[in-house]
């Protein structure tokens, strides 16, 4: 299946780009996205599917959109 | 007492005049510093009622016992007044070489009252003040003004500066420092322009008194470098704030068209990836390793510094999406020293009040040039339209009228910073709660609710979240006076802070210590709004109308038809009420009061409402 991730801020210069079309196996988690890509876990993140916030052990579907975030306190 | 040079300067403009005043340990303890000694002062000593703009209004500068203290990141300092724009109280924070200068010059406190005849800056070295002639500088940019103070006092110097915007009373003018540093949102530059005050000077020779100088210094540079050492690690500073853009896009939280919208197809053109790619330098303040302020050449190739809120507010919420014109209309903000956030606020209310036949005029959405000139306007308030746009936008849609208040997207008259509250209502909590009117520096609530809640929830947790992080952003940070970044974006441990707290102070303070502190603090300003408006209700908490309205409801994208509801969110208000001890109406009960140790400041508000 294929999901589009979109990196924001650090993450873009870890995994090397801002967004981009991967393709997964099916029943594949936001975890396995996370260990994919090789970032951080254990710093603080958010991550949305689709707009909505889930969990690490989250399965996604075809079409997902992917957005991977640190936490920010807001300018 | 250590961690306090125990010493304010009074300078009386009217008369040109000035002395040393102390203040003993027990006023050091109770308030700390910052925040806590501008509020009680300015409660003290300005009667309610008063011009915010005439001489009666007193210009507070603050720091705390941690500020200049090389540690991370210890470079800001407190201005604050009662505003202009609220008429509630007013402050703000900037990062500034002022706040290591002021300390070295004996000074946690430099109170400012009357006003000059003629315009005037300030030379103050040590014990000595100079009321020196602006005619030189006033009618300049802080740029220009800058330059000519740095070339007569070095690049050393603590400088403090307004422009055009504060010369001219606008209501959100702001004072300045540094390449693009500002700080006083409500309006403080203005309260120092109505004194014809146009630049403060700092020098100082003195050791700062420590318990223990040469333990905090060992610390002090050592924490500085692991922070440093964990941002090269995470990144952080390659965007900076302005990482936060790309995000609340995504989540449908970003300001767009007066926040009539929540993301745009175009926003990717000024997110923090081209920021950063167009990048020409980075500034920051004293004492940081992380410094956030990135900077472009602008349309007309000027150097401008921009963070999260001026590609935002300047940015999406005008639908602006070439990058070099945001960052020329963040440039003449901090040219004319105007507040980057309520000038793009009020000229977004100004083209979506077009858009809605509220007022007749020629500037659309979009159109960077015209937004130039209506800076120009408004920083000079230049004719009908300019002063109207100077005044912010409450007060222009209660001028201009046809409904416009609803969307006037402020709180107390202070406009919303850069996250779209459409459907985040522990955000749109925080916003009505702020202090001085709505600004996302006292509590920022959205990856909290995001992450660990039910958006569309109004549960007690929220609430407490909100007052979790005022405690800290708008309490701990702002009495001691340091920067939250190290904490909030690289999570630096907030117990540090208590170590240095008592390093320099020699006291045993817990975070806990700290907590009760915020707390009076942010009974006092409850206060301090109440005495100047005593048919306080709790109206005044909430934020504007249009966030209720299902026809303004998105029609696509993650939060499609979804909006604030207000019966819930006036539950929440009670959640965070009752939590802070506070009555239905959002005033601090006689109990409170009590806990608080704000016996007399109550008696003084009973003048004003009944306590319950």
């Amino acid at each position: 299946m294929k999901v589009t991730v979109k990196l924001i801020g650090p993450f873009i210069y870890k995994a090397g780009f801002s967004e981009k079309v991967i393709d997964l196996e099916p029943g594949a988690t936001v975890s396995k996205v996370i260990l994919t890509l090789n970032l951080d876990s254990s710093r603080p993140h958010i991550v949305t599917r689709n707009g909505r916030a889930v969990a690490p052990t989250e399965q996604l579907e075809d079409g997902d959109r992917l957005v991977i975030a640190p936490i920010y306190s807001g300018g | 007492m250590y961690g306090w040079t125990g010493n304010i300067l009074r300078i009386d403009l009217s008369h040109r005049i000035y002395k040393k005043e102390s203040f003993d340990e027990k006023f050091a303890l109770k308030w700390v510093g910052g925040r806590g000694f501008a509020l009680k002062i300015l409660w003290d000593e300005l009667k309610p009622g008063i011009d915010p703009l005439g001489p009666e209004n007193k210009l507070i500068i603050a720091v705390g016992p941690i500020a200049g203290i090389p540690a991370p990141n210890t470079g800001k300092t407190v201005v604050a007044a009662k505003s202009p724009l609220t008429g509630g109280y007013g402050d703000g924070n900037l990062g500034t070489r002022v706040t290591d200068q002021m300390r070295k010059a004996g000074y946690d406190v430099i109170i400012i009252e009357g006003k000059a005849d003629n315009p005037t800056y300030l030379y103050i070295e040590d014990d000595k003040v100079e009321f020196l002639p602006a005619s030189e500088i006033w009618g300049k940019g802080t740029y220009e003004t800058q330059d000519w103070l740095y070339t007569r006092y070095g690049k050393g110097a603590g400088l403090l500066t307004i422009g055009q915007g504060g010369e001219n009373l606008n209501l959100y003018a702001m004072i300045r420092s540094l390449e693009g540093r500002a700080g006083g949102r409500p309006g403080i530059g203005a309260v120092m322009g109505s004194k014809k005050l146009k630049a403060i000077v700092v020098k100082g020779s003195k050791p700062i008194p420590q318990a223990d100088p040469e333990g905090m210094k060992k610390l002090g540079t050592e924490d500085l470098r692991k922070v440093q050492q964990i941002d090269r690690e995470t990144g952080w500073s390659i965007q900076g704030t302005t990482g936060v853009l790309a995000w609340c896009n995504e989540v449908a939280a970003l300001p767009v068209r007066n926040m009539r919208k929540t993301f745009h197809p175009e926003a990717w053109k000024i997110d923090g990836e081209r920021l950063n790619a167009a990048r020409v330098a980075t500034y920051g303040c004293p004492n940081c390793t992380m410094r956030c302020g990135i900077t472009i050449l602008d349309h007309e190739g000027h150097k401008s510094e921009l963070d999260y809120e001026n590609i935002g507010m300047l940015g999406s919420n005008l639908e602006i999406f070439e990058l070099d014109q945001v960052a020329s209309l963040n440039y003449l903000c901090d040219d004319y020293g105007i507040d980057t956030i309520s000038a793009g606020g009020t000229l977004a209310f100004y083209a979506d009040a077009i858009d809605h036949g509220a007022i007749e005029g020629d500037f659309r959405f979009g159109d960077a040039e015209k937004a130039k000139e209506l800076l120009r306007l408004a920083a000079l308030r230049d004719g009908k339209l300019g002063n109207m746009l100077a005044n912010g936008s409450l007060r222009m849609a209660r001028e201009i009228g046809h409904g416009s208040e609803a969307y006037a997207m402020q709180v107390k008259g202070l406009e919303i910073s850069a996250y779209n509250c459409k459907f985040i209502p522990g955000m749109a909590l925080a916003y009505g709660t702020s202090p001085i009117g709505a600004h996302h520096k006292e509590s920022w609530v959205i990856t909290f609710e995001i992450k660990q809640t039910e958006r569309g929830s109004y549960g007690p947790e929220k609430a407490a979240k909100v007052i979790e992080l005022q405690r800290i952003r708008g309490g701990l940070f702002e009495f001691i006076v340091a920067c939250r970044f190290p904490w909030i974006e690289l999570g630096w441990d907030v117990k540090n802070y208590a170590i240095y707290f008592n390093k320099i102070t020699g006291l045993n303070w817990t975070v806990e210590d700290f907590w009760k502190v915020a707390d009076r603090i942010y009974s006092l300003m409850k206060f301090f709004w109440v005495r100047e408006f005593p048919n306080w209700n709790r109206q005044m908490d909430y934020p504007p109308m249009v966030w209720f309205d299902p026809t303004n409801a998105d029609k696509e994208g993650p939060i499609a038809g979804k909006i604030l509801e207000l019966d819930k969110y006036d539950r929440l208000l009670d959640y965070y009420y009752e939590q802070r001890g506070w009555d239905k109406r959002g005033i601090p009960t006689l109990k409170t009061a009590q806990e608080l140790d704000l016996i007399e400041e109550a008696t003084e508000v009973q003048k004003f409402t009944k306590l319950e």
